[in-house]
């Protein structure tokens, strides 16, 4: 039997946690971005972790990004 | 023993190492093409996750990002976003690729997109865009080998001499056992240069400055200007962070390397897990770069080329020993991803050209040797273009990285179900507009109005695309029911089933 089309896009998710999913990287990934990362970010001071706050930001939002990957996966979606 | 004779030798040891794991998959070959190409479809995940990592990072991760934190300061910490989001890609695009390679036995990118589009005219420019454009890879790659093996042996080794050795140490692996062995040298050369780039980082840091901290505490004192956006020289502008990001995720997950190894994956479950966990990886190698990079310039100012920063801080401070497997890694990084790009494009070469236009309907085990001859001319020309300095090759490797990109609008309407879907006709002007604007935003006027070239071609490809589609006609209803019918069934259908790899009805043995 042939499957028929989808005539649902797929760009959008489904499910409630598929929605959430998405919508929690693309906020998240937005501070990785300008004009977050050329302002807001933008400075030495004040230290975290013993390194400057722009690259210490960066890389809590880089583990929070891997973190929603992990947890998307994790919930098999 | 002297440092050379020392980094020479394990360099040696390491190559040594490669050849042996080709010797072994060569035992385990068939005649089989798909196992010659594809892995036999069974690679798991500890071997997929070696072989992605280190094909993703190269020479370029190795000593050019160091470099680029020397030069431009922090804002290469961009690459974090795009190891991210390069994983987000594998998870969401990777596993339809896959989905749709399992499903209709495809075997190259070209296959994919020719057999939705109905087309030859589109599975013929995606062949040649994916060939050219990675071809300059090889080039790329060769260049770094020929130059860590010249700074390994303190120059007793030529340039030209090391990019052949080591050239055609890769080729004789990936003759011998095809894909397995270039699999199983990467899961080698991935835990290799992992460790020995956070080890020399670690080492030089505590060398130079007393710890990692202590390093950020001296940049911050002595160089303040590497550590704020856009950097000393006004780089990192919001156009080109924007840009670096798009053109360096989408543009490796679109490279045909990676395209094929979604294909290799045993089932969806790998490829998700892939998704999810490689870019701690991929991140996390910035991490010690960064390091070399900014430690660097306060260490060692002024250097004619920023690229060889980590080799000229590890003879001037780090043991001999300890120099020479670290030179190793950095030969491991540019090794994995030529192995890469020859044996995609031998497989594109073969599959899509040779099997579909020179000579159809042959035995399975003519288009392995046919697949082993052209990676000995592969071998040919990426040495001449190695050695050899030609005009063109610049802008060629300036559109080089940004050419996979052109692939994007297309693969989106395969893989993304819609409403309304592109035609041939509106993927074809779409590429062809998109290179055209690449090299016009690139070469011509670099960067118009600070915006990344790259983007710029995605805009007019993806409108051209979408423009000419509206005025030409589809794929046919049976095509567009049979593939998106499958990714809606793989997705949405019954997940269980599909991330174990079990065939759906309708599927390739019913067609």
């Amino acid at each position: 039997m042939p499957i028929r089309t989808p005539r649902r896009s797929h760009l959008i998710p489904r499910t409630r946690d598929g929605r959430i999913a998405a919508a929690a990287f693309l906020a998240v990934f937005l501070l990785a971005l300008p004009p977050v990362t050329h302002t807001v970010f933008n400075r030495t001071e004040p230290w975290l972790f013993g390194v400057p706050f722009l690259y210490a930001m960066l890389l809590v939002v880089y583990a929070a990004l891997i973190g929603i990957l992990i947890w998307v996966w994790r919930r098999r979606l | 023993m002297e440092t050379w004779e020392i980094a020479t030798t394990l360099i040696a040891a390491y190559l040594g190492v490669t050849l042996l794991l080709g010797v072994l998959a060569n035992r385990r070959l068939t005649l089989a093409v798909e196992d010659f190409m594809l892995y036999g479809r069974k690679a798991g995940f500890i071997v997929l996750y070696l072989t992605i990592v280190a094909t993703v990072h190269s020479a370029f991760a190795f000593l050019g990002s160091a470099g680029f934190f020397y030069t431009h300061g922090i804002g290469f910490w961009a690459a974090g976003a795009w190891t991210v989001l390069a994983g987000a890609i594998t998870y969401v695009l990777g596993t339809r690729i896959w989905a749709l390679g399992k499903a209709f036995g495809y075997v190259t990118p070209a296959d994919l997109l020719a057999d939705f589009y109905e087309s030859e005219l589109v599975r013929v420019t995606v062949a040649v865009v994916s060939v050219v454009f990675t071809i300059l890879y090889i080039q790329v790659q060769a260049q770094g080998l020929g130059y860590i093996i010249s700074v390994a042996t303190g120059g007793r080794v030529s340039f030209e001499l090391g990019t052949l050795l080591l050239l055609i140490v890769a080729a004789f692996y990936l003759i011998a056992g095809g894909l397995r062995a270039v699999y199983w040298t990467d899961v080698l050369q991935g835990i290799w240069m992992y460790v020995a780039v956070w080890i020399g980082a670690l080492v030089l840091s505590y060398e130079l400055f007393g710890g990692p901290l202590q390093l950020w505490r001296e940049v911050a004192a002595q160089r303040p200007d590497l550590l704020t956006l856009p950097g000393p020289n006004g780089f990192f502008t919001p156009g080109m962070w924007i840009g670096m990001i798009v053109t360096l995720s989408f543009g490796i997950v679109l490279q045909p390397h990676m395209l094929i190894r979604y294909y290799t994956a045993v089932d969806a479950k790998t490829l998700k897990a892939l998704g999810a966990t490689t870019p701690i990886y991929l991140m996390t190698l910035y991490i010690p770069t960064a390091l070399v990079g900014l430690g660097g310039a306060v260490a060692m100012p002024n250097i004619d080329i920023p690229d060889r920063i980590f080799p000229e801080l590890l003879f001037a401070h780090v043991s001999p020993w300890l120099t020479g497997a670290i030179l190793a890694g950095a030969a491991a990084a540019a090794m994995s991803t030529l192995d890469s790009v020859l044996h995609s494009n031998m497989t594109i070469l073969t599959q899509d050209i040779y099997r579909r236009y020179v000579r159809r309907g042959a035995s399975q085990a003519h288009y392995l040797k046919a697949g082993r001859l052209f990676v000995v001319l592969l071998l040919a020309v990426g040495y001449v273009l190695t050695v050899s300095t030609f005009d063109f090759l610049v802008a060629l490797v300036t559109l080089s990285g940004a050419g996979a990109l052109q692939l994007l609008p297309g693969l989106a309407g395969v893989c993304f179900p819609g409403r309304r879907t592109l035609t041939r006709a509106g993927v074809v002007a779409g590429i062809a507009a998109g290179l055209g604007t690449l090299y016009l935003t690139l070469v011509v006027i670099p960067h118009p109005m600070g915006m990344h070239g790259a983007i710029w071609s995605l805009l007019v490809n993806g409108g051209t695309a979408l423009l000419v589609s509206a005025v030409t006609a589809a794929p046919s209803t049976g095509t567009i029911e049979r593939v998106h019918g499958e990714l809606e069934a793989f997705v949405y259908g019954s997940p269980k089933l599909r991330e174990d790899g079990a065939l759906p009805s309708g599927g390739a043995s019913e067609r």
